[in-house]
């Protein structure tokens, strides 16, 4: 559904699945709600799986009004309320969970738990993490799942596709990778490290074994901010793990939301 | 018309095995490929060519701002074009320009621009480029979302700081100045004149057609590939009620000027190739971010210069790895991705021949792009200082006069600098 704001432009694209105690998900790179696997295979495990688009994705227009990292925070921040999502369980990836630990280090009670997949927002001069933007589309695509045939929902388009509506499509595709981009431009470090430990949320840690945007590695350099209660690779999975392994990816999650803070 | 001495600076000395062994003339060319004693000779020579061209004729010379890279060594203009401001005493200084969204605050570009307006006694083209990726997004950092809203809010404060006549106050988005008072303030008034350069994004020439401003099409690939976009412009110029005055458009051309096409041919064959196969051989990873390309462009499918050469480059090294089979897969990706001088010239990336050959292409190219200034590249790629200024000694004694009289009793060129009448010269002890 998309839900109207009250300022023209402040339109917001919110994907709601299943039925059940509700608990929110945060897309990273790549936003095709309604085109993706994981979202279904959580919501089967008997949840509401309410995902929001960011500004710029999906059928979220861009925000006019974001010139940096604190500009995107308040913006979670009002999109968490306006569907519904403050104080819920939320699985967040990629970009999609740095801003989620942005947000939780300045509002306490945005989230009662966090599933982190891939998070971005922390930096290491001697592992430093990948430029999925300083590379041809193609190999941008590659580097961001294990399986690059996964993320075919955003990348590609019927081949009996109108050419209006491909155009249209392109236009959509572009936006979303130059909202992406902004959100990971020079460098994904905007001072997150200082104000982690702020965050108080329990939080599950899942990381592709194959992720080549941030390395597995990152999970201990998070996990010394955090209340870390599991940090889990999956095999076989890439950056956005949730696509290439959703139905993992979803098991693992719902249980730690689960066993962490759902109080439904 | 108006024929302005263009010079990029490039790299003279890239290895033959460049494209084969190095991914990018640009953002990650290996530093250690920049040899300072080839830069002390290169910088001094190419001084040399700007004023050996004012000297004997051309009306500007012309540089412009590029990073990180061995395509363009002028990652400051403006300390060039405080050299040529005394040493060309009556040249045009073209300046395209200062990449307005890489200064902070853009005042900066303001104070400078209008030292040299000052130290030139009025000679001044202000040039406002957005500038590449490879500049302002990947050596520079800025974030692709921000970048052209944050230059045109840049150019806005330029344009008041030179104007204002009074201090104010500048509430940016970006940039936020309590007290904006430009010292100095430009010879030319209300300011010198504003030049656009741009790679073919559509909102660059709307812009320039719905203000007024001077478009530049900054394209390597020939008049021919560069009617559609002129066409574009002037539709829109027409639209917005103004007149098709070709002084608010030009183009860039290469030129390879000699006795005859024989030997033009020959003198001229290795600085193209140098530079279309070594000097534009750009990663297409860095040459279409997300972002830096508008939606209209977007839209159109539009593609931009260096994008252009990227794809290019890439399709044919492709083809070559196919034809190459498995054996010696990447000496053939290296071989057959260098375009051909016969190719540069079919196509009209390079105009060469005899002073009555390139004259007649030329009038031809300004005629057909309705273009007043024409930025003529009379050095390219590895091109010798002897045979670049013989190159521009043929261009200003042959070619020159029989072209610079087109729109002469036509058009009035509002976009040209009006220095003071009376100006200082240097002091030669």
């Amino acid at each position: 559904m998309t839900m109207r704001g009250e300022r023209p432009g402040s339109e917001l694209e919110v994907v709601v699945t299943g039925s059940g105690p509700r608990v929110g998900y945060l897309h990273g790179f790549v936003c095709e709600p309604t085109g993706q696997p994981f979202l279904s295979a959580l919501a089967g495990h008997g949840l509401e799986v309410v995902a929001p688009s960011l500004p710029g994705f999906g059928g979220t227009p861009p925000a006019d009004d974001i010139r940096g990292i604190h500009d995107w925070v308040w913006h979670l921040s009002d999109i968490i309320d306006r569907s519904g999502l403050a104080g819920r369980p939320v699985v967040a990836s990629s970009v999609g969970a740095m801003l989620a630990l942005e947000l939780a280090s300045l509002r306490p009670e945005a989230f009662s738990s966090l599933v982190l997949i891939g998070p971005l927002g922390l930096w290491d001069d001697d592992d430093p993490v990948t430029d999925p933007f300083s590379t041809t589309l193609g190999n941008q695509r590659a580097l961001l799942t294990s399986d690059p045939s996964v993320t075919a929902p955003f990348f590609d388009d019927p081949t009996d596709l109108a050419p209006e509506r491909a155009v249209e499509r392109t236009v959509r595709r572009y936006t979303a990778r130059t909202a992406a981009a902004s959100l990971v431009w020079p460098l994904p470090e905007f001072g997150l490290a200082q104000r982690i430990g702020r965050v108080r949320v329990p939080v599950t840690l899942v990381w592709g074994a194959d992720d080549r945007i941030v390395s597995p590695r990152y999970a201990d350099r998070f996990a010394r901010h955090l209340d870390v209660r599991d940090s889990i690779v999956v095999e076989g999975a890439g950056h956005l793990a949730e696509w290439d392994s959703p139905s993992v990816v979803a098991e693992l999650a719902a249980r730690a939301l689960w066993k962490g803070s759902v109080d439904d | 018309m108006k024929t302005i001495w263009f010079h990029l600076m490039p790299y003279p000395d890239l290895p033959d095995d460049f494209t084969s062994e190095h991914r990018s003339v640009w953002v990650d060319i290996d530093p250690n490929l920049f040899d300072p004693v080839v830069g002390h000779r290169m910088y001094n020579e190419y001084i040399d060519e700007l004023e050996f061209a004012a000297a004997v004729g051309f009306d500007g010379v012309g540089i412009n701002e590029h990073h990180s890279n061995a395509y363009g060594l002028m990652p400051s203009p403006n300390l060039i074009a405080a050299s040529l401001a005394r040493s060309c005493p009556d040249a045009a200084l073209v300046v395209l320009g200062d990449s307005v969204a890489l200064y902070n605050p853009p005042i900066r570009v303001a104070e400078e621009f209008a030292m040299l307006d000052c130290i030139s006694g009025g000679r001044l083209v202000a040039g406002f480029p957005v500038g590449t990726p490879m500049d302002t997004l990947y050596a520079y950092g800025n974030n692709p979302a921000t970048l052209r809203e944050r230059y045109h809010e840049g150019v806005e404060l330029i344009l008041r700081a030179w104007t204002a006549d009074e201090v104010f106050s500048f509430n940016g988005k970006y940039s936020k100045l309590r007290y904006v008072n430009c010292w100095p303030r430009p010879v030319q008034s209300p300011h010198p004149p504003v030049w656009i350069p741009g790679g073919g994004s559509i909102d660059t020439w709307e812009w320039c057609a719905r203000t007024g401003y001077s478009y530049l099409y900054l394209s390597y690939f020939g008049y021919k590939a560069a009617l559609n976009t002129m066409r574009g412009f002037w539709d829109r110029v027409e639209s917005a009620g103004r007149p098709r005055n070709p002084y608010q458009a030009g183009f860039a051309q290469f030129f390879g000027v000699a006795d005859s096409e024989k030997e033009a041919i020959e003198l001229y064959r290795e600085p193209a190739e140098y530079f279309f196969n070594r000097c534009l051989h750009v990663y297409p990873g860095f040459a279409d971010p997300p972002g830096y390309k508008t939606l209209a462009t977007v839209r159109q499918g539009a593609e931009g210069m260096v994008e252009r050469a990227a794809r290019e480059a890439a399709e044919r090294a492709a083809a070559a790895t196919r034809k190459a089979e498995r054996k010696k897969a990447m000496q053939s990706f290296s071989a057959a991705s260098h375009m051909t001088f016969e190719q540069m010239v079919e196509k009209g990336y390079v105009i060469v021949g005899s002073p009555d050959q390139v004259a007649e292409r030329t009038v031809e190219m300004a005629r057909q792009l309705n273009i007043g200034h024409v930025m003529s590249l009379c050095h390219f790629g590895n091109m010798s200082r002897d045979l670049a200024m013989h190159n521009t000694e043929l261009m200003a004694s042959k070619v020159l006069p029989q072209i610079s009289h087109l729109w002469d009793d036509e058009w009035e060129d509002h976009w040209w600098p009006k220095p003071l009448a009376e100006r200082v010269a240097p002091h030669r002890p």
